[in-house]
């Protein structure tokens, strides 16, 4: 069993539960143990950012204190929004000594060194290019026409900075898709900003975002959405049904975490994967692709 | 917008420009108004005031203006005015950076409810180090209904519960909603760091 560092974030032990579950099923079944850093803290999220620059450094800089203090070379991080403050965090104080002396002296886990910040994506697709994941697989998703859904934090940066896959068309989640046999759908939104930030503060703006995101993934034919962000995945799967109604789309589509989709090539049990825990029904289609 | 052209005033701009810049880490001046970051702002339609034309406000010197139009309160951070302009500005830094002003002079949001949410994430997150979803909304939600009653908006009150206790129940239904109360035990670390910002 290989270690990796793993920062859940807040979504992941509260309304997308069954995100965190899901990444541990499956990194075990690739013999990686994900090992949550103690007594973590918020990363600040957009929130941070929005109010206070310092904040939106040093919450994620205490995290990766801890991270570091595992002795482990790599943390993963799930959600987005966390990875994109961590990362940001790490970098800016890599430029910033007298911030991060500022910063440290608060902390009982110092920050030093840099670990590696990586979403699940940077795990994921060199395991689907070597072939190992297509191995572990014992069923294909013949049938399934994903229509990836990316956001806005995994390849946008407010620092400039290298990033793991293209910026506005990445190729991440179709490379793990396409191993295990699905057919990813070409479409315009992959990127597109869904306000999940907005949802609750300013309605009307995010459920239009929304609008677009699914009148396109309709109209590309695609059977479903795929995500990796647990932001993302709750705003465009508990707010379908409204938006749906508000703009005329008629087709529901459900939004698997990618998680879910590879648990199920590998055999593992939805119901176990909390599968059945989405707003638009995501249970039918895996039955319907004899995925069950 | 265009009175600020008329009203141009150097001492005005300079100090305000050298302000934004300073916080923002962002080169302003770089700005040739190439409109790449309009094209892709995704709430450009309903603000108006797209990431070239607030940049424009703010070397005009025009304080009021550049702290109090839709894009700095809607902006929704996705960074792609930034990640397209061919002069590395990230704009949704700036529109931090002037909501942060805003909140520093004490100046009325123009959006209360933006702003009121993102300060109950960050009142729950301080208290128990973790956000937590049914606290934030709590005080976001007490803040909101008491500010839009005392100016008489009942319906928008209304539909606000509504809306959220049919969110609650949905959630419910699918085992989302998570009832715990997650804290750390580092509580202080992370206080400190929060007094420490207040000081900064």
């Amino acid at each position: 069993m290989t270690q990796l560092a793993y920062y859940p974030g807040c979504s992941l032990h509260s309304s997308s539960e069954l995100y965190d579950v899901q990444c541990k099923m499956v990194f075990n079944n690739l013999g990686i143990e994900l090992k949550e850093i103690e007594d973590w803290n918020c990363c600040g999220a957009t929130a941070a950012a929005k109010t206070n620059d310092f904040l939106a450094v040093a919450l994620p800089a205490r995290n990766l204190g801890l991270a570091t203090a595992t002795g482990l070379s790599e943390i993963v991080i799930p959600c987005s929004s966390c990875y994109s403050r961590t990362l940001v965090s790490q970098k800016t104080l890599a430029k910033d000594p007298g911030l991060r002396d500022s910063i440290n002296a608060e902390l009982s886990q110092k920050i030093k060194g840099d670990i590696k910040v990586s979403s699940i994506l940077e795990i994921l697709v060199p395991k689907a290019r070597s072939g190992e994941l297509a191995a572990k697989a014992v069923k294909k998703l013949d049938g399934l026409k994903p229509a990836c859904y990316y956001g806005c934090l995994l390849t946008r940066f407010p620092i400039d900075m290298d990033v793991p896959d293209n910026v506005e068309n990445p190729q991440g989640m179709e490379t793990v898709l396409k191993a295990l046999g699905a057919a990813p759908v070409d479409w315009s939104y992959k990127t597109d900003c869904c306000g999940a930030s907005a949802s609750v503060n300013d309605a009307d703006q995010s459920q239009l975002l929304m609008s677009r995101i699914f009148t396109d993934a309709v109209a590309r034919g695609a059977n479903c959405l795929v995500a990796t962000c647990p932001l993302c995945q709750f705003n465009v799967d508990a707010y379908q049904a409204e938006v749906g109604k508000k703009f005329g789309i008629e087709k529901q589509l459900p939004v698997y975490f990618i998680t879910e989709l590879i648990g199920a090539s590998m055999g593992l049990d939805p119901v176990e994967m909390q599968v059945d825990r989405h707003f638009v029904d995501a249970m039918g289609l895996l039955k319907e692709l004899n995925l069950l | 917008m265009s009175s600020s052209v008329l009203k141009y005033e150097t001492a005005a701009s300079t100090s305000l420009l050298a302000e934004v810049t300073r916080r923002s880490g962002q080169n302003l001046q770089a700005c040739y108004q190439c409109r790449r970051c309009a094209a892709g702002c995704p709430v450009g339609e309903e603000t108006g005031v797209t990431p070239d034309r607030l940049i424009r406000l703010i070397v005009l010197g025009d304080r009021e203006e550049a702290v109090n139009n839709l894009l700095v309160w809607k902006c929704v951070a996705c960074y792609t005015c930034g990640t397209r302009c061919p002069n590395n500005i990230q704009t949704a830094r700036i529109t931090e950076t002037l909501k942060q002003m805003s909140k520093e002079a004490h100046a009325k949001p123009l959006t209360p409810r933006i702003a009121d949410f993102h300060s109950a994430f960050m009142t729950s997150t301080r208290h128990l180090g973790r956000f937590n979803e049914i606290e934030a909304l709590a005080i976001y939600e007490t803040k909101t209904a008491i500010k839009e009653l005392s100016q008489g908006k009942v319906k928008a009150v209304i539909d606000e519960m509504i809306g959220q206790a049919r969110l609650a129940l949905d959630m419910m239904k699918k085992k989302r909603l998570h009832l715990g109360v997650d804290r750390i035990k580092a509580r202080s670390e992370v206080q400190a760091l929060y007094e420490k910002a207040k000081g900064r």
